[in-house]
């Protein structure tokens, strides 16, 4: 299963690389698939102005994805979609710990458009799951745009073979890892062991047994997730980002509207991009270096020239 | 229509109307829940309400009730007039225990033997008197034995959790075996029953709990005395039953013997659940009788029938003689077992127990037993389990009072439930924002354990979980020599005495699972000044000059825990 896994990537990262030699080719540039879209509303504006900052995620979500080729690109007609965000506290939308519920809505709808026969969302919470998926606000949302949210069972994780290296096996949620696509949507975050926590981080709301201890070996650990779960698309919400007091936050003052977004198949590169917002280097960030040296992307994004799309 | 006829139909309302009442009871334990942001259901404390010992007992001992505990004043009425229908027809305690003795007679071929008038079942006036006593001089015991209490207590402890235990481990076990015959799978009935049962009926996540095994032993022990004599716990045991009983002995309706009528076949007292002496004309006793009807449409010659009296007409000749010597023996009693809980320094007030975290809002200890009646409904409502029932670390007065178990489950920053279900307030209702300041106990790091003070490595699990806003636990830097010689800086975790609240998620969340290397004990809890290592409020100010410590994130405006909250706290994100 693990080379299967790591020539999946090989491949992958063949075709990012082909890309990016293709891209100066005028002719080439429309069949070569574009790999990473960033997009960008100036910065600032209230931090407590949810309208605004949902009109953006959902303005944003649309126009990533379209440039990414659309959302028939990775989900196909009949496929089960589970939709992972950060819902993981319970904290209101504005304390930017939870990725953005509008944003949410906006991705189910594009699935069930592309033709998805379900679209299910859920996270392994750190708070009261009853108490954080209606606090973040993506309940609501997602089951209004037509989506499914799944509260996980305690009970009912199952051992994988992750034949990483360091994690040989992991209890894993069965129903998110069965899915034909896992479409990972973090949000931008401090913390306080990672430096930052973005996609890759992101997988521990798949995993169950005694996550703490993942702690102490972040970056092999999450390197051993990442590959396991075969990243096809990644959302990162970074229209409010949390800066300090991560990855619960609370604080407000601790927000920051950066009023960005991106997207692509490429986890490492988008991470590489996240944790710059928060004023790293990528390669400052062990799950980010990690990534790199493992061969699960690409840690410097602008080799991916990634487009960039302005909105004002 | 004949007494006969009337009877049947009466007998037959009273099953309705206890099924209803079991119902209705199901139905409030079920509202007791997390509901988004809405708070429990309205009606939760209702059954409470309506008993009078809980009342009665609470007045005596906290001389403070609740409001709606004046409803139990409607019970008073109903029992002066109609005499225990309570028992009979409301409590659905007591309808429990009456369909286990039906179930029982169902089993049994033989016609039922009679269940005759039993000097014994004195035992629950004097077993009231003593509790009463007891809580005159401020150990409330009430709740052990209250029949409301009791059920509430043993449905939250042990009747929902086994079932939720028994229907999620089962179709999880089927969910994970999938056996299936060609393509019938078993997991299309169980999956969808396992589903309705956590969205609709359990609504928390699988709940288990400690210290409850002596509840469910006594519980099974009550209802399997049903055999040996028919609600045997109403008749010899419930002080509720007791009380109502004291209060019937002038109601005004009663049962009429005919005695010319009656035959003396004894087959009104083979039906009769509660041995109040239907048989004997003239000396039926209105204080043992629930008022349940079976008696009157058992007897073929109408020789029996219930009819109203003035409450100034003499009763029967059987009236209730407890006895001075008697009575005044289980008010000695009830002194002797409430010294006997009281000798132990804890009881006293004297020590403080580092495992005893009370639930957010609790009154000062000695406040708090006065007021608890342990029905367990905080337990119910906890949304992560945290809260259990004691066993003796609250002494034997304490036994069945809730506590915080962060290792199982903490105090969720978000939640002010307990407080709003207490029906005697033992938790003062706070809001939310008050509820954030009430401190329950304090952090505190075992070194020798945690992985950054201990191992060389890093870790902060504690401090990415805890939910104060600046962060209760925080980091200082330092720089570890490991055992090759090189050395390394580490960020080592530290507990702010003054933000803490002892929420216990820290310890909920450690890497050790066994025995966490960060744990709450109840020191600096806000409800004990006397258990406070230091001040509350600390501000850093000295008079020395130079004294001044540097600017850090742990000033605290507030000296005063139950005043004011401070004005960063009238954000809305806590």
């Amino acid at each position: 299963m693990t080379e299967q896994t790591r020539r999946d990537f090989l491949k992958h990262t063949a075709a990012a690389g082909s890309a990016v030699v293709l891209a100066p080719l005028a002719m080439a540039q429309e069949a070569a698939p574009v790999s990473m879209v960033i997009c960008r509303y100036p910065e600032g504006g209230p931090v407590e102005d949810n309208a605004g900052v949902d009109a953006m995620a959902k303005t944003m979500a649309e126009k990533a994805i379209e440039a990414l080729g659309g959302m028939g690109r990775f989900v196909k007609k009949g496929d089960a979609v589970w939709i992972k965000p950060n819902m993981a506290w319970d904290r209101l939308p504005e304390q930017a710990a939870n990725t953005n519920p509008v944003l949410m809505a906006t991705l189910v709808k594009m699935c069930l458009d592309a033709g998805a026969k379900s679209v299910k969302v859920g996270d392994q919470t750190c708070n009261e799951a009853k108490k954080s998926y209606p606090r973040s606000g993506i309940e609501a949302a997602v089951i209004a745009a037509g989506g499914e949210i799944v509260y996980l069972d305690e009970n009912r994780f199952k051992e994988y073979s992750l034949g990483g290296k360091k994690l040989d096996k992991w209890p894993l949620y069965p129903e998110i890892v069965e899915s034909d696509i896992v479409i990972n949507v973090p949000i931008v975050k401090h913390h306080s062991i990672a430096k930052a926590t973005v996609c890759m981080k992101n997988y521990m709301g798949v995993i169950g047994g005694n996550r703490g201890a993942w702690h102490a070996e972040m970056g092999t650990c999450l390197a051993d997730i990442t590959r396991f779960m075969k990243p096809k698309l990644c959302v990162v919400d970074a229209t409010r980002i949390l800066t300090a007091n991560g990855p619960t936050g609370g604080n407000l003052a601790d927000v920051k509207r950066i009023n960005a977004l991106a997207a692509g198949t490429d986890i490492v590169a988008l991470d590489a991009w996240a944790v710059e917002l928060l004023g790293h280097k990528p390669e400052d960030i062990e799950s980010v270096l990690a990534g790199s040296k493992e061969g699960l992307g690409e840690i410097d994004y602008k080799k991916l020239a990634p487009k960039e799309i302005q909105l004002s | 229509m004949t007494a006969k006829r009337f009877g049947k139909t009466m007998v037959w309302l009273r099953r309705a109307v206890q099924i209803a009442s079991v119902a209705l009871f199901c139905w409030l334990f079920w509202s007791a829940r997390f509901r988004d942001d809405a708070g429990p259901g309205p009606f939760t404390n209702l059954l409470f309400d309506f008993d009078p010992l809980i009342l009665v007992a609470t007045w005596l001992s906290a001389h403070a009730v609740a409001g709606g505990a004046l409803l139990a004043l409607i019970t008073v009425a109903v029992t002066l007039v109609f005499g225990r229908v309570f028992c009979g027809w409301f409590c659905p305690l007591g309808a429990i225990h009456h369909f286990a003795g039906w179930l029982d007679s169902l089993s049994r071929r033989k016609r039922r033997k009679a269940q005759p008038y039993n000097r014994w079942q004195h035992a629950k006036y004097y077993l009231l008197v003593a509790l009463l006593v007891m809580a005159l001089f401020g150990v409330h015991w009430i709740g052990v034995f209250d029949p409301i209490s009791q059920l509430y207590r043993v449905t939250a402890t042990v009747l929902y959790p086994g079932a939720q235990y028994a229907i999620e481990d089962g179709s999880t076990a089927i969910y994970h075996a999938d056996p299936h015959v060609g393509p019938v799978y078993a997991t299309t009935v169980t999956e969808p029953v396992y589903k309705f049962s956590r969205d609709y009926v359990f609504v928390t996540d699988r709940q288990a709990f400690r210290n409850s095994a002596l509840i469910a032993l006594l519980f099974m022990t009550a209802l399997l005395l049903n055999l040996y004599r028919r609600r045997f716990w109403c008749r010899y045991v419930c002080p509720l039953g007791g009380l109502l009983g004291w209060l019937s002995q002038r109601q005004m309706l009663r049962l009429t013997q005919a005695h010319g009528a009656c035959k003396e076949c004894g087959r009104c007292a083979t039906v009769c659940p509660a041995g109040a002496s239907p048989e004997k004309p003239g000396h039926w006793r209105a204080p043992e009788c629930f008022g349940c009807w079976n008696c009157v449409p058992s007897c073929n010659f109408n020789a029996i029938d219930f009819k109203f009296a003035t409450p100034f007409r003499r009763p029967s000749e059987a009236k209730l003689d407890l006895g001075k010597r008697a009575t005044l023996a289980a008010g000695a009693g009830g002194v002797a077992a409430l010294l006997m809980f009281r000798l132990e320094p804890q009881a006293q007030g004297r020590t403080y127990n580092p495992g005893l975290i009370r639930p957010p809002g609790a009154l000062d200890e000695r406040e708090f037993l006065q007021r608890c009646i342990q029905c367990g409904l905080c337990m119910k409502v906890c949304p992560t389990n945290g809260l259990h029932p004691t066993g003796f670390d609250a002494g034997i007065e304490g036994i069945w009072t809730p506590k915080l178990v962060p290792l199982i489950g903490y105090c969720e920053y978000n939640c002010n439930l307990c407080g709003q279900v207490c029906p005697t307030e033992a938790l003062k209702p706070m809001g939310l924002k008050e509820k954030q300041q009430f401190k329950m106990g304090m952090a505190v790091f075992d070194r020798t354990r945690c992985l950054p003070w201990a191992y060389d490595r890093e870790c902060m699990v504690c401090e990415e979980h805890c939910p104060v806003a600046d962060k209760a636990i925080f980091f200082k830097p330092a720089e570890i020599t490991r055992r090759d010689g090189t050395k390394v800086t580490l960020k080592q975790p530290w507990v702010d005495l003054s933000k803490c609240t002892g929420c216990g998620i820290c310890e909920a969340k450690c890497v050790f699972r066994d025995l966490p290397a960060i744990r709450v004990t109840s020191a600096n809890e806000t409800r004990h000044p006397g258990n406070q290592p230091v001040l509350a409020g600390f501000s850093g100010e000295s008079y020395f000059v130079n004294d001044t410590p540097a600017q850090s994130g742990s000033e605290e405006t507030t000296p005063d825990p139950y005043g004011t909250p401070p004005e960063s706290s009238n954000n809305p994100y806590g």
